[in-house]
């Protein structure tokens, strides 16, 4: 709410004066302009406590640098992230930058939520250089620039290096499903299932279909792929959980928030290669990544993808949220400290000045092993945050046997179309 | 919406005093001076019940008929949203699965609140510090941070798996089982039976011994005189409390939203209605629909209401007189 430093000099009038010069500049906020005339802007996030206190050691560098602009900051699970901000938003109060995704873009772009920050480029308030493998274009919806890449990830597998040596297999790039299909059986014969279950997953799907020349979504906001098409993927899944192959759903459930893979649940899952940070930080065993497995031995079908920062439509501080953007993308500093928990470093400045070790070095080694093989990013239609959740609710459904592949298909097939509003 | 905190037990109506004969044109100002005291004071609250609740509720009865998604102007869509319900397999999964949390918790949880009344109600060395105890729980029963201890509780391998491991049992962790989340659910409805105890307790305190005492003349075991002397005189207050706690029931969201990790799932298990609602209003964006799902639920909540008060005639019984 308010600063002491306003109250600092009615202390000494004692106690009640105090409380009384509280609740006077308690009430007399203006709304941006911080105390002693700085700049206030918000900024907000999804992530855990340990990305916070990582940001937090950030902004605090900002603030040195830029001590007449003050950074409020607010964060939460991704879930509730949205839903908060949905809240904000529709009321005019977003705050003034925020993590954003892919995902959101459009969505948020449709509903004019977000700061076009093409004129702050013009301004000099923003630079769009130095930006690695083509991300500086990762945040243009309509030739609008809303979103500005602070890392970039691809899909990959995260696995249980000590498991696969056990059964003498080395995942590398090229392998096939069929491959990592009897990878997998080979282990849960061992008691551990090989596989969290991935079934649900669309970005995973998304790849599986790239592989077969389709895609999640058609260019025209639409789903890509058929009901037979998703029946298969959805037997071969169930039949592979009914097995043991692929870890219980329950058990996956119940260890929400954290990972099947790092409560030790099975040996491996796919998911964000920069998910190997959080997970090495949840569990012992030591985990290593490696390329989605291929239908035909060579197209993996991924892309990169990455989380972003944007600006709210409303701010009153344009000028100010470039400034900020621009220092958290491109300050060697900042990219020293965040590391690869947002995706590998999207800047060659702050790419360069951090130099990655352990699981950092790993993720790093990932990305440029595959990097010859990346496909330009599936568009996502406005709706499509609420696709992917209703695809990973009702394969829960599905696995968890409480619903039959068929309806579950057809369920998904009709949650989609409301959503895409086609 | 409905504010279901504890209120008094009813009592009889005292015997007002007859206003003492004054001027009628004094009397009148003076009537008038006094009303305006009392609406000044009440003031606060009408502004409040204006502005926070009557205003929001009829900006709600109009969004649920149209199209709104926050950011747009919403569009007039007549009875679509509510027809669209019948057809939503989701929708239909939320109220089964609100109306199995009414049926089998709120039975369960005025049973523990009787029980525990009439245990209490003797007189005992330590009486105040159990009743105190005993009605803790539903003092922090709402907050967030119980869901969280309750979600911690019934996880896999938890407390509750362990302890009844012990009897050979194994259920797993109940949140992540759509056959048990929603008994985690139950259950922690009926650990907060403290408020309905208290009125409980009340009514309980109002039954005249002598009839107990002619009753024990006649022969009547316990039993026969809780079932002819106990229940009878304290039916007033059983349907106070039942009325009370099935509305209340119904309203479930905090606990289900947290115990199952905002997702009020697995498979849809722990989708109570008003968690769906939240999800259409505040993820999908469908303010209307969600809105329209209020206006049913509020609906329903009075027709179930409706058929309670209707049913009472046949086993409330209230002195003559009061009645």
């Amino acid at each position: 709410m308010t600063s002491w430093r306003n109250t600092r000099g009615l202390r000494a009038a004692g106690v009640s004066v105090v409380a009384l010069g509280l609740l006077a500049t308690g009430c007399g906020g203006d709304g941006g302009t911080g105390a002693g005339g700085k700049v206030e802007i918000r900024y907000s996030w999804w992530g855990g406590q340990e990305r916070a206190s990582l940001i937090n050691r950030t902004i605090a560098l900002f603030e040195k640098k830029y001590p007449d602009i003050e950074v409020k900051t607010d964060f939460q699970d991704y879930e509730n992230f949205w839903k908060k901000f949905n809240t904000q938003a529709s009321a005019g109060n977003a705050p003034d930058v925020f993590q954003n995704s892919v995902a959101f873009l459009r969505k948020y772009d449709d509903k004019r939520v977000l700061l076009d920050l093409s004129a702050q480029v013009e301004a000099g308030n923003l630079s769009m250089e130095h930006f690695r493998a083509g991300l500086d274009k990762a945040g243009e919806v309509d030739g609008k620039l809303v979103g500005v890449p602070v890392g970039g990830n691809t899909f990959a597998l995260i696995y249980n290096p000590a498991e696969y040596k056990k059964i003498g297999v080395t995942p590398a790039e090229g392998w096939t499903w069929d491959e990592y299909d009897a990878a997998t059986e080979k282990i849960s014969k061992g008691g551990l299932p090989g596989d969290s279950g991935g079934g649900g997953i669309m970005y995973l799907y998304d790849l599986v279909l790239r592989q077969n020349g389709k895609a999640f979504f058609t260019d025209d906001a639409k789903l890509g792929f058929t009901e037979a098409d998703l029946e298969d993927w959805w037997n071969k899944n169930y039949a592979r959980t009914k097995a043991g192959v692929l870890t219980d759903p329950k058990k996956i459930e119940q260890a929400k928030p954290t990972s099947g893979l790092s409560k030790d649940l099975s040996a491996g899952e796919f998911t964000w290669d920069n998910f190997l940070v959080r997970y090495t930080s949840e569990t012992k065993t030591p985990l290593a990544i490696a390329p989605v497995p291929t239908t035909d031995g060579k197209r993996t079908g991924q892309y990169i993808s990455s989380l972003m920062l944007s600006g709210s439509a409303r701010t009153k501080h344009p000028k100010e949220v470039a400034t900020f953007i621009d220092f958290m993308v491109h300050d060697p500093e900042v990219g020293k400290i965040m590391g690869y928990d947002r995706g590998v470093l999207a800047t060659e400045e702050q790419f360069d000045a951090y130099e990655p070790t352990g699981v950092s070095a790993q993720i790093a080694a990932y990305e440029k092993q595959i990097a010859d093989n990346v496909e330009p990013i599936t568009p996502h239609p406005a709706g499509a945050d609420i696709v992917e959740a209703a695809f990973l609710r009702i394969a829960a459904d599905v696995f968890l046997g409480k619903t039959s592949v068929d309806d579950g298909t057809k369920q998904f097939f009709s949650e989609a179309k409301t959503a895409l509003g086609s | 919406m409905t504010d279901t905190q504890a209120a008094p037990a009813p009592s009889p109506p005292e015997e007002r005093p007859a206003p003492r004969k004054a001027p009628a044109a004094s009397g009148r100002r003076r009537a008038r001076g006094e009303n305006l005291a009392g609406y000044l004071f009440m003031s606060p609250w009408i502004v409040g019940f204006l502005l926070l609740t009557a205003g929001p509720m009829l900006a709600s009865l109009y969004l649920a008929f149209t199209d709104y998604n926050l950011f747009d102007s919403p569009r007039f869509v007549g009875f679509e949203n509510f027809t669209e319900m019948f057809s939503d397999p989701r929708w239909r999964k939320s109220v089964q699965v609100t109306t199995s949390y009414v049926l089998v918790g709120t039975p369960l949880k005025l049973a523990a609140a009787l029980g525990v009344a009439l245990l209490l109600n003797k007189p005992r060395r330590g009486q105040g510090f159990y009743r105190a105890a005993f009605y803790a729980p539903s003092l922090v029963g709402a907050s967030v941070s119980i869901a969280i201890v309750w979600r911690a509780l019934f996880s896999d391998d938890a407390v509750v798996d362990r302890s009844l491991q012990v009897f050979g049992v194994h259920v797993g962790g109940w949140i992540g089982d759509p056959d048990m989340v929603i008994y985690a659910l139950v259950a922690l409805t009926v650990w907060q039976f403290g408020a309905p105890m208290v009125i409980f307790l009340a009514g309980l305190q109002q039954v005249p011994r002598e009839l107990y005492e002619a009753a024990q003349v006649d022969g009547a075991s316990a039993w026969r005189r809780f079932r002819s002397i106990t229940l009878p005189m304290i039916s007033p207050v059983l349907f106070f409390n039942l009325l009370l706690e099935t509305i209340h029931s119904f309203q479930i969201f905090a606990s289900a939203y947290v115990v199952t990790n905002s997702k009020c799932g697995p498979a849809d298990a722990g989708l109570v209605y008003t968690c769906y609602l939240y999800e259409q209003g505040w993820t999908n964006l469908r303010m209307g629909y969600a809105s329209a799902m209020a206006w049913m639920l509020l609906v329903s909540v009075g027709l179930v209401t409706a058929v309670l008060f209707w049913s009472q005639r046949r086993w409330v019984h209230y002195e003559e007189d009061v009645r």
